[in-house]
C-alpha cells in the first residue's frame, strides 16, 4: 500500500511539443493530461515552436483543471508544483514556467524545478494510478537517454545523483532517425517510420554504414557522419532504385544508430562494472532497439528497464512529478520563484545532488 | 650561438624589439605566425637572404613570400590592378599569400624567375606590430627545411635539425604549440587567371567564393569568415543565414564560427529551433544558433523571439535561414546580415558562397 509520507506533486511539462500535466502521489501517477500537438506538426514536418508555444498558451489552464479533475483529489491538497525548466525549447519552457508560478501564487505553494532528463531517468519507475509496476530503485544504475534532442549516457548513482558519462556531438539518436526519413522522402516523426520499414525486411544491415564513434575510446556519440554517409549512399541511388530498396535502407541505418547504442553501453557497464541499465527519451519505444538491448544486456549477465507505459517514453509531465516528489521530500524548493528562468540547455549535472 | 626566448602575452614589446634588433643585424629568427614557425629575416638585404637560402636549401629562382603590415603597404612592393583591390582586401589579413608582379624593392632573390613576388599579412598581432616596429618587409617562408613538412612548436623544429643548420638561426621565438593550421594558401593573381599554387586550410576560387574538402576546413572557413564579418560590421548584430542542403555542412560552418569566440560545444538545435551561448570574450554577449528548417510561415517567425537577440554584442547563424522571408527585411535594418550558400560539389568538395 502507499505510503503515507508520498508527495502530491501538481507537474508541469511544457519542454517541447506535448503539453502535460500530471498530479502524482509520489512515483504513482493519479492523473496524466497531455495534448499531443503531434498531429499538428504533421503538417510542419517537425516540432514547431511558436505553433508549440500558441498550443501550450491555450491550453495550460485547461489541461491543468482536467488533470487535477481527474486525480480526484484537490489543488489545495497539493504539496508542491513541480515544472520543467530545461532542457527543451526556450519558448515553449516559459509557459509552463509561468503557469507553475501563477499557481503557486494563488495557491501558496512551493515550486520545484526539475530537469527534464531527470524525469527521463525516472521514468522506468512510475506507476499507474494502481500502482503498477512495483519496481524499486536500487542504485547505481546506468541510464541511456535518447530522444530527438537528446542522446547520453548517464551513472545514475543515487536519487539526484548523476554523472555524464557522454552526450552527443553533433545530431540526436531521434534526430539522426527523423532526417534518415526526410533524406527518403518521408515526413515527421520519422523514427516510426524507419522503425516499421526495417522490420518488413527483418531488420537487416544490408549496407553497412559507418557504426560512429564506436572506436572513439570514450561515451560520446555523434551521428552527424553517419547521416552524410546515409545522404551520400541515397544519392548515388536513382529515384527506382531507391524506392525498390527503402526497407534496406531504413534498416541499415537504424542498425548503425542502435548497435552504436547499444555498444557504448555495453562498454559503460564494462567499465563502471554496473549491471542494471535504464532506457528512456522517445527512441526507447522503438521495438527494435528494446529487443536488441534485452538480448544484449542478457548476455551480459545485466538487467534493464524501460518505460512501463507507452506515454512515458515521451515527453510527459508524470515523470517530472516523480522527480518533484522526491525533490519537496527534501524540501528542495525554488527559494524565490519569482526569478525561476527557463534553461534551454541544461545539463543533468547541474541538477545532481552532492 | 642561437638564442630562445619565450613569447608570453606579458612580455611581446620586449620580444618584437628584440627580434627587429636581430633582423636589422642580417639575423635569422624562427618566429610563430597564425599558420606554422616561421623563418624571418630582413627582406631587403642580400646577405639575410643569402643566409635563409642556404638554410632551407631552397632551389634558386623559388620565390619567398614576404610579410607586410596592411594592405596600404602592399602597393610599395607589388603592382595592385584597380580591379584586383576587393579581391585583395577579402583575403588580407588572413591565411593567404598573394602573388603579384614585385616593383623590385625586396631582394630578387625573392622573386619568382617570372618577376613576381608573394605577399602576406597574416591575421597575427605580433607579426603585424614587428613589421611595423622593423618598418620594411621580413621574409615569410616556413621554418623547415626544402621539401620537408613544416612545425608548429618550436621542439618539433629543433629535434630534426643538423646542427649545421641550427647555427644559422640567430634567435627563436617560442610561443609554445601553434594551432595545427596548414600552411596559407597561395593564390597568384599576376595573370588574368586566378590560379592557386598550394592549398592551405581556406580555399578561395575568386572573391567570395571559397572550397572546402573536409568538415574540419568548413570549421576553418566558418572561423575565417566570422573575423572579417566582425572588423566589416561593427557595432551592430550579425546575423549570418546559412544555405545549405542537408549534410552540407552547416552545422560544421556554424561549429567553426563559434570556435571564434570559443564556444566548443555546439550540437544540433534542430530539435529546439535554437540555442543560446553566452560568449565569454570582451564586448560579445550571446551566441544564437538557430535551425529554422522545421519553420515556413512568417507568422511563426514573429512568434520565435530572434528579433529579441538584435541586440550589439550577439552574433546569430541560422541555418535553412532563407526561409526567414519578410521577416528578413525587418532584420536587415537592425543587423549586418551575410549570407553563406555551401553548395555540395561531389562528397568531398563544397562550394562556399558568401554575398552580403
Amino acid at each position: 500500500m502507499e505510503q503515507q509520507n508520498e508527495k502530491i506533486i501538481l507537474s508541469i511539462d511544457t519542454s517541447c511539443d506535448e503539453t502535460s500535466v500530471a498530479v502524482v502521489s509520489g512515483k504513482r501517477v493519479l492523473s496524466h493530461v497531455e495534448y499531443s500537438q503531434i498531429l499538428m506538426h504533421e503538417k510542419w514536418g517537425g516540432v514547431v515552436p511558436s505553433i508549440a508555444k500558441r498550443a501550450h498558451e491555450e491550453r495550460i489552464d485547461f489541461v491543468v483543471d482536467k488533470a487535477v479533475k481527474n486525480s480526484k483529489s484537490k489543488i489545495q491538497n497539493i504539496d508542491a508544483f513541480a515544472v520543467t525548466y530545461g532542457p527543451g525549447l526556450a519558448i515553449a519552457l516559459e509557459v509552463g514556467i509561468r503557469k507553475a508560478k501563477e499557481l503557486s501564487k494563488t495557491y501558496n505553494k512551493p515550486i520545484v524545478a526539475v530537469n527534464h532528463m531527470e524525469g527521463h531517468l525516472y521514468s522506468p519507475f512510475v506507476q499507474n494510478s494502481k500502482g503498477n509496476p512495483k519496481r524499486k530503485l536500487i542504485f547505481p544504475y546506468i541510464g541511456l537517454l535518447v530522444s530527438g534532442g537528446h542522446t547520453e549516457l548517464i551513472v545514475f548513482k543515487d536519487d539526484l545523483s548523476y554523472e555524464i558519462l557522454g552526450e552527443t556531438r553533433d545530431d540526436a539518436a531521434g534526430e539522426a532517425l527523423d532526417k534518415a526519413a526526410r533524406i527518403l522522402g518521408f515526413g515527421y516523426p520519422g523514427g516510426p517510420i524507419l522503425e516499421h520499414l526495417a522490420k518488413e525486411v527483418g531488420n537487416t544491415d544490408t549496407y553497412h554504414f559507418p557504426k560512429p564513434m564506436l572506436r572513439s575510446g570514450n561515451f560520446e556519440f555523434s551521428f552527424s557522419g553517419l547521416k552524410t554517409s546515409f545522404l551520400y549512399k541515397v544519392r548515388a541511388m536513382s529515384e527506382n532504385e531507391k524506392n525498390n530498396n527503402l526497407g534496406h535502407l531504413a534498416s541499415s541505418f537504424q542498425e548503425a544508430v542502435f548497435q552504436t547504442l547499444i555498444k557504448k553501453t555495453m562498454k559503460a557497464m564494462k567499465q563502471t562494472g554496473i549491471k542494471h541499465i535504464l532506457v528512456g527519451g522517445g527512441v526507447a519505444v522503438n521495438n527494435r532497439l528494446r529487443h536488441l538491448m534485452r538480448k544484449t544486456v542478457r548476455e551480459a549477465e545485466g538487467s534493464v528497464l524501460f518505460p512501463s507505459y507507452k506515454y512515458l517514453n515521451f515527453d510527459n509531465a508524470a515523470m517530472i512529478g516523480f522527480v518533484g516528489a522526491i525533490r519537496a521530500k527534501r524540501n528542495l524548493f525554488v527559494e524565490n520563484p519569482e526569478e525561476l528562468d527557463r534553461k534551454p540547455r541544461v545539463s543533468l549535472l547541474q541538477s545532481t545532488i552532492k | 650561438m642561437t638564442r630562445l626566448i619565450k613569447l608570453v602575452t606579458q612580455n611581446i614589446d620586449a620580444v618584437l624589439k628584440d627580434t627587429a634588433r636581430i633582423l636589422r643585424g642580417g639575423g635569422l629568427v624562427v618566429f610563430p605566425s597564425d599558420t606554422v614557425y616561421g623563418l624571418l629575416t630582413d627582406a631587403t638585404k642580400r646577405e639575410a637572404v643569402q643566409k635563409l637560402i642556404q638554410f632551407k636549401n631552397r632551389a634558386p629562382g623559388k620565390a619567398i613570400s614576404i610579410f607586410i603590415q596592411d594592405l596600404s603597404h602592399a602597393a610599395d612592393h607589388v603592382k595592385i590592378h584597380t580591379k584586383q583591390r576587393p579581391m585583395l582586401a577579402s583575403l588580407l589579413p588572413g591565411p593567404f599569400t598573394v602573388v603579384l608582379p614585385s616593383k623590385h624593392t625586396v631582394d630578387p632573390l625573392l622573386e619568382s624567375e617570372k618577376g613576381t613576388l608573394g605577399i602576406r599579412i597574416p591575421n597575427f598581432l605580433p607579426i603585424l606590430k614587428l613589421v611595423q616596429i622593423f618598418d620594411a618587409p621580413i621574409t615569410a617562408t616556413s621554418a623547415n627545411l626544402g621539401g620537408k613538412h613544416p612545425y608548429y612548436s618550436v621542439s618539433s623544429l629543433m629535434s630534426q635539425l643538423p646542427k649545421s643548420k641550427k647555427d644559422l638561426i640567430d634567435l627563436i621565438v617560442d610561443a609554445g604549440k601553434l594551432p595545427r593550421n596548414k600552411p596559407s594558401t597561395v593564390i597568384d593573381l599576376s595573370e588574368s587567371k586566378v590560379r592557386i599554387l598550394r592549398k592551405g586550410d581556406i580555399v578561395v576560387e575568386k572573391r567570395n567564393k571559397y572550397l572546402s574538402h573536409s568538415p574540419v576546413e568548413t570549421r576553418k572557413i566558418g572561423c575565417y569568415l566570422i573575423d572579417k564579418i566582425l572588423k566589416q560590421k561593427q557595432n551592430k548584430p550579425i546575423i549570418i543565414i546559412l544555405k545549405g542542403d542537408l549534410g552540407s555542412g552547416k552545422t560544421e560552418m556554424t561549429r567553426g564560427i563559434a570556435e571564434y569566440f570559443g564556444i566548443t560545444n555546439i550540437i544540433s538545435p534542430t530539435f529546439v529551433v535554437y540555442y543560446e551561448y553566452k560568449i565569454k570574450a570582451h564586448n560579445f554577449d550571446t551566441f544564437i544558433h538557430a535551425d529554422l528548417y522545421s519553420i515556413d510561415d512568417d507568422e511563426e517567425f514573429e512568434q520565435l523571439g530572434l528579433e529579441d537577440f538584435l541586440k550589439t554584442g550577439n552574433v546569430m547563424v541560422v541555418e535553412w535561414g532563407e526561409r526567414l522571408g519578410r521577416i528578413l527585411q525587418s532584420f536587415q535594418k537592425k543587423a549586418g546580415i551575410v549570407f553563406v550558400e555551401i553548395k555540395y560539389d561531389g562528397e568531398k568538395k563544397r562550394q562556399i558562397y558568401v554575398s552580403n
